[in-house]
Parts: C-alpha cells; structure tokens; sequence
C-alpha cells in the first residue's frame, strides 16, 4: 500500500520503553514510559516531544486520565499525576513495591494501579487522600487491561482475576490462566465480550468473560511470535497486546521484533508487519485507531546485555489503513 | 608464534574466531576481514578488531556491537587477532591437541589424555546448555573488576596444565557441560584492562574476593528473600498497606531486596524447542529491576514521600518539578 507511512518519533526514550499509550481525545497525543525514569509526550503528527517529566527510576506504566491529565508508576513505587497543560506533576501516593501497570477507568473517574506488592489500589485524584482503597490479590500485579468497567487482572502464577469497576471488593471471577506459562499482557476486546493474553512461551488466548459452557467452549489459543533458526523452534515471550478501537482486531508485539495484527473472529492473521531491529515491549491504537505506535527496544530476554537499551529504543508510530479490517467473506 | 608449535604434520591456519582451517594465512586474512572486521553499517572491512570498533565508534558513533560469526565466547573486542597471531596460548594449544586427536596422531609431549576435552561445536546450543553458557558468562562478568591477583595467579596457573583445568566440573546441570572456550591469555600478554579472568573458576557460589556479584544472576533461584519473608507458597507476605503508609524500613533496608517469593515452574516445552524467557518465577522487568542500575533504594523512595507529605500539608511551592 502506498499510503502506508511509518515515523520513527525523534528524541526517544534513552532506555528500553516500557509502555506506550495514545489519548484518548487527541489521535496525536502519545505517552511514552521508559526505563530511563522518563516520561514523555509526543505530538506524533508533528514529531515533537512537547514535554517531559522525570520519575527517580525505570518507569513501567503511563496512562491518560482525561485528555489533560496522565497518569504514570514504576520502581520507585509512587503514582504521580501529570498535568499536561500546567506541566505540574503531583505525587498521588504510593505502593510498597515497583508499580506494573496504571490503568484508568473513565466511567468511574478512577484510577487503578497494580503492584508488585500483590495489590490493586484505587485512586481519586481529587480526592483529599487520593488513595481510596487497597485490594490484597494472590500474586503480583504484571498486566492489567479495562474496557467499560470491566478490569482484567494477569498476576504471577498464571492467575487472572476480573473486576467491575463499580464493586471493586470482589472479583467477579477468578481464573486460572489458559496459557501454561508466565502472564505477559492481557488486553480487552473493544466491544467488552472478551480479553487476549499473551504469555513468555509464544503463545495468545483469546478468552471470553461470559462464563457459560456455550460462550467458553468458543475460547483457544495458537502460536505466535516463534521462529525457526537452524531447525530450532525459538520461542519469544508475547509482551505486548492492543486491541483496534474501530475493528475490534488486535496487535501482538514479541521479543523477536515482530507485530502481527489478528483478526480473533476468524481466527486469522491479517498482518505481520516487517521485523522490528529489537524486540517490540509495547504497543498502542489511538484512539480513533488510526494510528499503531510501536516501542521497540531491548526487552532484557537474555539478561544484562552490554550496550543494550541506550541508543537502540525507537517508537515507530504507523497509519493502520484498511489491513485491521476483519476480512469479509 | 603461530608457527613455533607446528608438528610435521601441518598444522594449517586457522581462525580464532569461527575455528576455519585455511590453505594459507592469506587467505585467513582475508577471510577475517570479510566474515567478522566487516563493518555492520558500511562497506568497510578493517584489519583487526579493535580497529573495527573503534571504527564503529567513531565513525557511525556506534557502541561495538559482538563479532560477527565468531563461536559463543570470541566474539569479544578483547582480543587483538591478526590471522593467527594474537591467539591466546591455550586456546591455541587447546586447538592443536583437538586436531591431533582428530588426525590420529600421537598426542607427543602432552601428559593427560584428552580424554573428555569439551568440543566447541557450531551449532545451536539446547537450552540448558544456553543457560549454563550464560551463567558462566555472567560469572565472568561479574569478576570483570575485581583483577584479584589470586584468581589472576591462578588464570595463568592454567596454561600449560591445560588439559586438567579444562575438566573443572562445570555446576550440575542437564545436557553436557559446554564451558566458554576463550578469553584465556597467554602468561606473558597482560590481560586488556576490564577484560574478565578467569574463565573456569566454578561460578555459581560467589566467590570471597568477588565484588558484588551481578544482581540477577544465578539463574532461577530467586534472590535470597530477607529472613522475615514467609516461605514460598505462603499467603502474600505483604499486609495491605492502607492509604498514605510510608515504608515500613524495618522490611527496607538500605539496599532493599526485591523477594517475590514464589516457586513456580514452566511446564516442559516441546522437544527441540527453545523458550528465550526461562524464568518462571520472575518476569523480565521483575529481574531487571534487581539490576544494580535499576535499583531504588529506600532512602529515595522515602524522600519522594517526605516530599510528599509536605506538600499534602499545604506548603506551596512554586514548581513541582523543582523537587521531582
């Protein structure tokens, strides 16, 4: 496709890139959370970093609040709020260990982060003591995805929990993983009738919430992101997953650099994009769907790495035309 | 110094980096300039190493990334190679018994027999031997500034006792051990400074003289958890911490230890298959996180709440990110 366009936003993050999200207001608007303790905003149409703000180490997650407001957390166990007219930043408060994921919740005006503690917290930043409450889970937080007021919780140990946002108290459901490995991501479905997660051992599920046998029977899961190097099958951790807010197809970015988008109806691939130069550690449609912004950096899959990370972080941000389009038969 | 040690049957030349025999070092040359001085981002070949990275440094503004199509272990800058000068005594004497053996040949001067000499193959390493290889690396690497003049002593103290250093048992694991061959210097070459020494000391059990082992090594055990963590499998050892609680330092200490305290495992993979990310009990970020780099310490963290608490007590301050 001609049309097809691919930008590659200067002035990146100087570490791996943990998580990327776009606004959901303004399809130009993109947060990038690094490990090098960064924040960042971008005006991806104009390739411009409008601003920054700095944590005291790695960041894991970012997220908006409203069109204004971003929210963000990392290892220094502190959730702050981002103003991004002002160009304020404000400490919400804190978790006893490294922050994985914030997520918000626009229907109840709440923000959720999840921990390494084994907690989900619940914050109203208008609030006098933001922190409105704490939600002891059985493992620690990795991935977190909300659609509506449903919120999908990947742990450690493979456990998945599933909220409502109005009732926080209790899980509406408790499930085991149907991936026999490690929990990587997990994303909802845009029309909020099911989730994908992704696991290390490269591999999607595709879930339904619904828990009766008719909608259950309709869930599975296939292979992904391996690759056959001198007859050995290599298999790369899943670490990203974004769903299409139009088409409602998902994108799936691995270790091994590639991103592939799925259409989990027919259970297709629509897509897989040319191979990223390292490892893809997040992924982001804006919100008009659009666009696709892609992190690639190194995803510390073989440990300590001399001179990886510094220098070798981009976000490419893509035009998605009609190949996220579920193919009509 | 290449040719000193040939015997009558010819030894040819051959490369350090990927274990090539060639009719003449001409063409050795030739063929290190073109398989692994060639320069990634131009058509550039260089001579040697070091001047390829510092090539790639100033020229592309590039960090040196490994050696191309050089075996695990001499694909380091390290070592200034030049057709076949420059290689290190033991690989050098390490290759020649190999080939003696293969030839048929008798083994001459050499005392021990080569009974179980690990072979460097070309080929894709299984999984746990990936791991073994890696731990060992990362030992390496951890020893990298500590220059100890024992361990030094005893990295020359190798060379010419070769064949009984080369069966130090490697740590216990399955498949066979495949140790990193390489990166041993000959008595007289002083080691290039932050080079690692040395290769066959056992890893995993840190040794006294070692300065902080690399945090995150040592492959699944998780860190040690700090003694007040209740055993794997227990409820979560954190209690709920309720709204504005600062941390507990009794917990923290000043270089606070990251304990996820659970023992999971990966189920078996299919044959042949190789899982990059092994670790079932943390994930990447997780052991990321325990990277020296990467660390927090409680006393940050604990600022940024004093911080904190100032400002939720009402004290104005012109720029939040003045102190952020």
């Amino acid at each position: 496709m001609a049309d097809q366009k691919e930008i590659e936003l200067a002035s990146p993050p100087f570490d791996s890139i943990s998580s990327v999200t776009f606004s959901p207001t303004n399809p130009s608007h993109l947060l990038v959370g690094g490990w090098d303790a960064s924040v960042r905003l971008y005006d991806v149409n104009a390739n411009d970093q409008k601003s920054k703000y700095d944590h005291k180490a790695a960041v894991l997650s970012c997220c908006f609040g409203d069109a204004t407001k971003a929210y963000s957390g990392g290892l220094d166990t502190w959730v702050r709020e981002f103003d991004l007219e002002r160009e304020t930043t404000r400490v919400l408060g804190q978790h006893a260990e490294s922050i994985s994921r914030v997520v918000w919740i626009k229907d109840t005006n709440t923000l959720i982060s999840g921990a390494w503690d084994r907690t989900l917290r619940l914050w109203d930043p208008r609030a006098q003591a933001p922190c409105t409450a704490t939600h002891p889970q059985p493992e620690r937080v990795y991935c977190m995805d909300a659609v509506g007021n449903t919120i999908v919780v990947g742990m450690a140990g493979r456990h998945i929990y599933i909220y409502d946002a109005r009732k926080m108290g209790e899980p509406l459901q408790k499930r085991e993983s149907s991936l026999k490995f490690m929990t990587r991501a997990v994303a909802c479905m845009i029309d909020g009738k099911g989730f994908a997660t992704s696991s290390v051992e490269g591999r999607i599920a595709v879930d339904y919430l619904d828990p009766s046998p008719e909608a259950q029977v309709k869930k599975y899961a296939f292979k992904c992101h391996r690759q056959t190097v001198d007859g050995v099958d290599h298999v790369w951790p899943v670490n990203a997953l974004a769903f299409h807010p139009v088409h409602n197809t998902f994108a799936s970015g691995g270790s091994d650099g590639t991103v592939s988008l799925w259409d989990h109806t027919a259970k297709k691939r629509l897509r897989q994009y040319p191979k990223f130069k390292d490892g893809v550690p997040a992924l982001a449609f804006s919100a008009d769907g659009t666009k696709l912004a892609v992190a690639v950096s190194y995803c510390w899959d073989d440990g300590n790495k001399p001179a990886a990370g510094v220098g070798k972080t981009a976000v490419l941000v893509r035009d998605v035309g009609d190949e996220a389009k579920p193919k009509v038969k | 110094m290449a040719n000193k040690k040939k015997k009558k049957a010819t030894l040819l030349p051959w490369c350090w980096y990927c274990e090539r025999e060639f009719e003449d070092e001409k063409v050795l040359m030739q063929h290190q300039k073109a398989k692994h001085f060639k320069c990634r981002n131009c058509p550039r070949r260089l001579n040697t190493a070091g001047g390829l990275a510092v090539h790639v440094q100033q020229v592309h503004k590039l960090d040196p990334d490994r050696i191309d199509n050089a075996l695990p272990g001499r694909d380091g800058y390290d070592v200034e190679i030049f057709g076949m000068e420059g290689i290190p005594a033991p690989d050098l004497a390490d290759y020649r018994r190999r080939k003696e053996a293969e030839l048929g040949l008798k083994l001459g001067t050499l005392t021990a027999p080569p009974a179980k000499r690990p072979r460097v193959e070309n080929r894709v390493l299984s999984e746990a031997e990936l791991r073994l290889a890696l731990q060992q690396h990362k030992a390496l690497m951890g020893a990298s500034d500590a220059s100890n003049p024992l361990q030094n002593a005893e990295a020359t103290a190798v060379y010419n006792a070769a064949p009984t250093t080369y069966s130090v048992p490697p740590p216990p694991a399955p498949g066979p051990p495949v140790p990193l061959p390489g990166m041993l210097f000959a008595p007289g070459m002083p080691p290039p400074p932050g080079l690692p020494l040395p290769p066959f000391l056992p890893p995993p059990p840190f040794a006294p003289g070692m300065p902080l082992p690399p945090p995150g090594f040592g492959g699944p055990p998780p860190p040690m958890p700090p003694p007040s963590f209740v055993p794997a499998g227990g409820p979560p050892s954190l209690p709920p911490v309720m709204e504005m609680d600062f941390p507990d330092d009794a917990t923290f200490s000043d270089e606070r230890v990251y304990a996820p305290n659970s023992n999971y495992s990966n189920p078996p993979l299919k044959d042949g298959a190789v899982l990059i990310w092994t670790d079932a009990n943390l994930s990447p970020e997780e052991k990321r996180s325990t990277e020296a780099w990467y660390k927090v310490t409680s006393a940050v963290i604990s600022a940024i709440g004093f911080q904190m608490g100032e400002e939720m007590r009402g004290k104005k301050r012109a720029r939040a990110e003045d102190f952020l």
